[in-house]
């Protein structure tokens, strides 16, 4: 009894992951069998709700808009957000502001963020094409949000607008780990600007490479907040995430059951999607040290 | 000193026994009823407030505790509430969810009192389940054309147009003129114009259309329907992969109160809205269609229900009953812009809606399909977003828009 006693001390963690993450997954698991429409007693489908899920082409289809969204943000992001980091970690006297200045649209809620970009792409005089106009590129105006070949780059773009600031918020602080003693020898060998960010900081970094990448990929592989305010999914699903979809189907559908089975399989998605990139990630820090 | 124990007195007895008997006579008949909807708020207060004062004066034993509960947030909120035995007394639904909640045995049934008789016979038989009654409508909105006057003019048009010709030879004259002529986007405006006309010729098909007796995909009239976008758009009516990307909520409305287009299918609740817009001389239409009259697209929208588990069930009956009431619920019907749900009730359009009443008075009108559980909630957005692709690629034959329409009926079975 006595070597078995410590595990007594994780007895509390273990119902709190118990009842508030394992309990609800379980429950979700459970109703993605049913018919549940959110009240009343759930009648059992098998596996109906699944079996539409992979033979209807709209479910598939929202699951490349989320994979092919979450690549463009995930690497957009971590590019912009190394340049910024790079940038101000040279520029120590703005630093700061920057950082904050960076950090601010982050702390925005969704539903404004989404309204103002969405009259800034609109048709009809919008901030971007009202700007071609004055600049003298009347020819690059374009339906922004509506043509389904750039409405989720297009929602892709505020979204990384948003969100960059985190990211250069972690790159700047894996430069503050940056032993000083490297950079001032690399520069008396003569190295160039290129040469340390590339030889020295990139791979110095690759902790919050991992930081960020992973954070983000989970974060945006969730996302319905902007397509939902935006375009509701639109122009004919191009923006349809899977999280949308999940949405619609509990909140105005009344389909219970079948968004938990969304759910379930966009959990698992997730779950691989973050292991992999992890175990991926993870390798190439060790390879690093 | 002993002092003996003291007894009351008899009179002390009697007061208090009768005190006692008042209080606890006077707490039953007192009754709090907490009523949810999601009109009632600043920006859409719908007179109920007033009501609700109106209400409490004639009956000084209930106390009204009034939550707006948006309609987004009562697929969130109630729900619960319901499930777990706490929910309000009177809510605001409409019959989405009146059908769940009903189903679920979490409704109260309603007396089919004299209010039931009065229903409009559309109205009532979408209201009837089997034998009972859950809802008591409150209004019946129109959803037509909005047309701004002042710009037709410029065009040298003195009319709204009610005929898909007209409509047509109006885009024309608009488009010389330099304005714009229409906002059809593919959200919301689109579906109207599509589903009026589809409906028109046979109006008696929707419940069929709603389930696999009948498919979109063979209908005649709603391929005519469709095969009449593309019509529109080469009489310059829209530019439609402009309009696919148009959010009928925010950018269509905003520009059509800017001005910036003559047309726009919208629902009646924005008349409010663009008559507090200075100089925006507009009128409320029927949609155009094949016939002299236009469709009048009426929306049955909201009425009360009452919890199963409610307490209060006299107070809530009262509450309802109240706006059963001509004078009561002309109120309301004035500040929605609405028709009454009963026959003998009045109208609270505004003058500028005299075309579309005039369509209504014609037998034109048809009750939107999904607002009277004709057809599943989860079509109508298969239907936007099936138009807005039809909008960006106009090649589409209808049926292929249409087959999408059935496969979504086809997953309600």
């Amino acid at each position: 009894m006595g070597k078995y006693r410590i595990f007594l001390f994780t007895v509390p963690a273990l119902l709190v992951l118990g009842t508030f993450f394992l309990y609800p997954i379980a429950l979700s698991l459970r109703l993605s069998f049913t018919d549940f429409t959110g009240v009343g007693i759930p009648n059992d489908v098998g596996w109906k709700n699944y079996e539409r899920i992979f033979t209807r082409s709209r479910y598939l289809d929202a699951l490349g808009v989320t994979l092919l969204f979450t690549l463009i943000v995930v690497t957009v992001q971590t590019a912009i957000g190394l340049f910024f980091a790079a940038l101000l970690h040279r520029l120590p006297a703005v630093r700061n502001l920057c950082r904050a200045a960076l950090f601010l649209p982050a702390m925005m809620s969704f539903v404004i963020v989404g309204y103002v970009w969405q009259f800034i792409y609109s048709p009809f005089e919008g901030g971007l094409n009202s700007l071609f106009a004055a600049l003298g590129l009347a020819s690059w105006q374009h339906n922004w949000i509506g043509d389904p070949d750039t409405a989720l780059f297009a929602l892709a773009f505020a979204h990384v607008w948003m969100f960059v600031g985190y990211s250069t918020a972690i790159f700047l602080a894996g430069y503050a780990a940056i032993p000083q003693e490297l950079d001032e020898a690399a520069r008396l060998e003569g190295t160039s600007g290129w040469q340390r960010f590339r030889h020295i900081e990139v791979p110095l970094l690759a902790s919050s490479f991992t930081i960020n990448i992973v954070l983000s990929t989970i974060g945006t592989l969730k996302t319905f907040e902007l397509p939902f305010i935006m375009t509701r999914g639109g122009p004919d699903g191009a923006t349809r995430t899977l999280s949308l979809h999940i949405i619609d189907s509990l909140f105005g559908d009344y389909r219970f059951g079948f968004a938990s089975a969304l759910s379930m399989v966009m959990l698992i998605l997730v779950v691989v999607v973050a292991l992999v990139q992890n175990r991926v990630l993870r390798a190439r820090e060790e390879r690093a040290r | 000193m002993h002092r003996p124990p003291h007894r009351p007195s008899l009179p002390v007895v009697a007061r208090t026994a009768t005190a006692t008997l008042l209080l606890t006579t006077g707490l039953a008949q007192a009754a709090t009823l907490e009523v949810t909807a999601w009109k009632g708020n600043e920006a859409e207060p719908a007179a109920l407030p007033e009501l609700i004062e109106r209400f409490e004066a004639a009956h000084p034993d209930i106390t009204i505790d009034f939550s707006y509960i948006s309609r987004s947030d009562t697929d969130i909120v109630l729900p619960p509430r319901l499930q777990g035995g706490d929910a309000p007394d009177v809510m605001m639904a409409d019959m989405p969810l009146v059908d769940i909640w009903s189903q679920a045995g979490l409704l109260a049934p309603l007396d089919k009192g004299d209010w039931y008789q009065r229903l409009d016979p559309a109205v009532r038989t979408a209201v009837s389940d089997g034998d009972e009654v859950y809802i008591m409508p409150l209004e019946v909105i129109g959803m037509g054309n909005f047309v701004n006057m002042g710009l037709l003019r410029e065009a040298g048009i003195d009319q709204a147009p009610r005929t898909v010709e007209q409509l047509k030879a109006a885009c024309t004259a608009l488009s010389q003129a330099g304005v714009k002529p229409m906002i059809f986007a593919g959200g919301f405006s689109a579906p109207l114009f599509t589903i009026a006309n589809g409906l028109e010729p046979d109006p008696g098909a929707a419940p069929e259309l709603g389930t696999e007796q009948r498919t979109f995909e063979d209908d005649e009239a709603f391929d005519a329907a469709l095969s009449l976008i593309p019509e529109l758009a080469e009489a310059g009516c829209f530019d439609p992969e402009v309009q696919a990307g148009v959010d009928p909520w925010s950018t269509g409305l905003a520009e059509f109160k800017a001005g910036n287009f003559a047309m726009m299918p919208q629902g009646a609740w924005n008349i409010r809205d663009f008559s507090s817009v200075d100089g925006l001389d507009f009128v409320f239409a029927p949609i155009p269609s094949a016939n002299d009259t236009g469709v009048a697209l009426d929306l049955f929208g909201v009425g009360w229900v009452i919890s199963s588990q409610s307490e209060n069930a006299d107070a809530a009956r009262a509450f309802v009953d109240f706006f059963t009431e001509p004078d009561n619920l002309q109120a309301l019907l004035e500040a929605e812009s609405a028709y009454s749900p009963f026959t003998d009730g009045a109208s609270g359009m505004a003058a500028l809606a005299a075309p579309y009443d005039e369509a209504r008075a014609a037998g034109a009108s048809i009750q939107f399909p999904f607002g009277v559980l004709h057809w599943p909630k989860p079509l109508e957005s298969e239907i936007f977003d099936s138009l807005t692709g039809y909008l960006l690629d106009l090649d589409q034959s209808p049926a292929e828009v249409l087959s999408r329409w059935d496969e979504i009926i086809e997953d309600q079975y």
